[in-house]
């Protein structure tokens, strides 16, 4: 990442060509202009110009908006309840690096004039409720099972960003997060392996249904 | 007693997660392919507009990956006589390191560090977010010369040199006439040749079925909608404009396996040379006879797994019980080039083979590891799809070029009989030379070999 981020900054520096226009493969790539909606204004043919958004940029700011808030919240409650030091070390790293991402994409979304929503959503709250009735291994179990699939569901979201987006800056970012976010996923599923394997030595032989008869 | 509790709370989780899983999905075009929103004549002018810079693009991504200069191998030409093939490797290193320092290092180390050659990465579509099917310039121009049909792209061009495609026209062995060799008379088959060409050689059954693998039906990029690269209505593809003389041009295409767009690698076109051993067809799908890929490709490479907007371009679908075995039929007398130096169990003849090849077989079979999956008795295949777990080398989720490099997952095992017909390399073309697969599997599998096992391994791979 380091490098590829060197590379992009060597070549925005070399590159005298418009905003969306450069050659450097790691800069957004074309869109298929069969999808761009009528009336978009263009920096060059075919090249959406800077701070317009399509559907899908309009649906990615929402989703993710969304997805960061319950990131950050549902974090800092797991920061604290959290059982294991796996699971509050995880749960502080999603803070951290969600609130950095939420910061990035609310500035994107109001530079753009996208109303992004800021209060938890009706299944994070859900989660919310049903993770304040947990404690212990319980809770733990239960935040990174709500953490593996909120993260699949993002690192989907951010391809379908990167693929369907029009707007360079928030393309730029879905690129940006989606190796972190691919990260965070597979940190989530080594904890839950853990966590199922320390189970599984926990539990009393007679209990293990492989070794009933 | 203690037992309830948990089962509560297991509930509570799986609740918990059926409730989660069913909010917020992705809007349907992160599947489903979308309509158009603008009219021909103004993405047409966009996409020629916008051509350059795609193509730009592309070369620069190229060029920073491989070396593209045209150094031929001395002396040794693909079967057809008509192309040489090209030597030595091309993916170009990290600075810092050689091809030996870098297979000392652990995959984490090289990870952490960011040093797998770029090369041995997923290889992008020219144009990721469009996507389609992408034939090189000899094919458009003797499809045009010969049939007037128009299989050329307005928004994107072939993007690899022409030193690093298989020779065109490729030749045709047959199963049923091994005497004959070549039937190809150097021709390119289209629907207007093949009978004058085969007639008296191949069967009734067998004829038909080459009629319908030369018959263009519609596809994605070239139909008669406004959803189409090609400049006029369309009149479609043949199967045999990507496996040309049912070997390949390296037409290229992306998985019609995966969603979204951006996570769909890109897919070299695969030779239909030996098709009579191949038991799996795919690269990922594993379909498990020819009949059921023939059938499945007007699903796949014709409409990329779409079968909603194949019905609005007009989908062929061939007759399972008349239509597909013949153009199987036909498929399975496809025999691989010559190997004189191959005995009947495929290995290398002592009396014939030079030192140095007989050196790589060793490496081959041996310390390489290369016959675990290329089997040598079974046409160099071992009928299975395999992971190599690349992802332990980078970090997936890199965009490049508009394409998210993510894990490749499991692959089938091509053949190396006739390799040396078939550059680019790898189900993405990703490789260019057969010196390139030495280094990537050198690296992949740990193996340690060194430079003489590794021109020997080439030298060997050159007789098959």
């Amino acid at each position: 990442m380091r490098l590829l981020t060197l590379l992009a900054i060597a070549i925005a520096f070399l590159s005298p060509a418009a905003f969306g226009q450069s050659t450097n493969p790691v800069s957004p790539a074309p869109g298929n202009p069969g999808g761009m909606p009528p009336g978009t204004r263009q920096s060059a043919p075919g090249v959406p110009a800077p701070r317009q958004a399509n559907q899908a940029d309009r649906a990615f700011i929402n989703a993710a908006a969304t997805g960061g808030l319950a990131e950050v919240d549902l974090g800092r409650f797991a920061a604290q309840q959290g059982a294991s030091r796996a699971v509050t070390e995880f749960a502080q790293r999603m803070v951290r690096d969600h609130s950095a991402a939420n910061d990035r994409l609310s500035a994107l979304a109001k530079a753009n004039g996208i109303a992004a929503p800021d209060k938890l959503d009706e299944e994070h709250k859900a989660m919310r409720t049903k993770l304040e009735q947990f404690s212990g291994p319980q809770f733990d179990r239960a935040y990174i099972e709500g953490q593996i699939i909120d993260h699949q569901k993002t690192a989907q979201l951010l391809e379908y960003e990167i693929g369907s987006g029009e707007n360079a800056e928030l393309k730029d970012l879905a690129s940006d997060l989606l190796p972190t976010v691919l990260g965070h996923l597979r940190m989530a599923q080594a904890i839950a392996s853990e966590m199922a394997q320390r189970a599984a030595a926990e539990t009393p032989r007679t209990e293990r249904p492989s070794e009933r008869r | 007693m203690s037992k309830y509790p948990k089962i509560a709370a297991a509930l509570a989780v799986a609740s918990l997660i059926a409730v989660a899983a069913l909010a917020d999905p992705l809007p349907p075009d992160a599947t489903y392919r979308p309509l158009p929103t603008q009219p021909l004549d103004v993405v047409k002018a966009l996409d020629e507009a916008q051509k350059s810079q795609v193509m730009q693009r592309q070369q620069a991504l190229l060029e920073q990956r491989y070396d593209l200069s045209n150094r031929p191998i001395a002396n040794v030409m693909m079967s057809g006589g008509r192309k040489p093939v090209q030597d030595g490797v091309r993916v170009r290193l990290p600075a810092g390191v050689t091809w030996d320092s870098l297979s000392a290092m652990s995959p984490d180390e090289i990870r952490q560090r960011g040093l797998l050659p770029a090369a041995f990465m997923p290889l992008p579509h020219v144009k990721q977010a469009t996507g389609g099917q992408v034939f090189p310039n000899q094919q458009i121009d003797e499809i045009n010369r010969q049939e007037s049909r128009n299989i050329r792209r307005f928004d994107v061009d072939f993007d690899l040199p022409d030193q690093f495609t298989p020779e065109f026209p490729p030749p045709i062995f047959l199963t049923s006439h091994p005497e004959l060799g070549d039937v190809s008379h150097g021709q390119l088959l289209t629907i207007k040749n093949y009978y004058q060409l085969m007639i008296g050689i191949i069967t009734p059954v067998q004829m038909e079925g080459m009629r319908l693998l030369l018959t263009p039906f519609p596809q994605e990029e070239f139909n008669q909608t406004e959803d189409r690269k090609s400049a006029d209505q369309s009149l479609g593809v043949t199967c045999l404009d990507c496996h040309a003389n049912f070997h390949t041009n390296a037409a290229f295409h992306q998985t019609p396996d995966v969603r979204p767009q951006a996570a769909r690698f890109r897919l070299d076109t695969v030779s239909l040379r030996g098709m009579f051993n191949q038991q799996i067809h795919g690269s990922k799908r594993s379909l498990r006879s020819i009949e059921d890929f023939t059938q499945f490709e007007q699903r796949t490479a014709y409409f990329n797994g779409d079968h909603v907007s194949a019905q609005r371009k007009g989908v062929h679908l061939p007759d399972r019980f008349d239509q597909v075995p013949m153009m199987a039929q036909m498929q399975n007398i496809i025999d691989f080039p010559p190997a004189p130096k191959l005995d009947p169990l495929s290995r290398l003849d002592p009396s014939k083979a030079t030192q140095q090849e007989l050196e790589g077989e060793r490496v081959f079979l041996g310390k390489g590891q290369c016959a675990q999956c290329h089997v040598p008795q079974t046409s160099f295949l071992d009928n299975n799809m395999h992971d190599l777990k690349l992802e332990r080398f980078y970090n997936v989720g890199q965009t490049v070029n508009g394409l998210v490099a993510l894990a490749d997952g499991p692959i089938k095992t091509f053949t190396l009989r006739g390799i040396k017909d078939s550059p680019p390399y790898m189900h993405d073309g990703r490789l260019l030379t057969l010196a390139d697969t030495v280094e990537f599997f050198n690296l992949v599998l740990g193996l340690k070999l060194t430079q003489e096992e590794k021109d020997s391994l080439v030298a060997y791979m050159l007789t098959l």
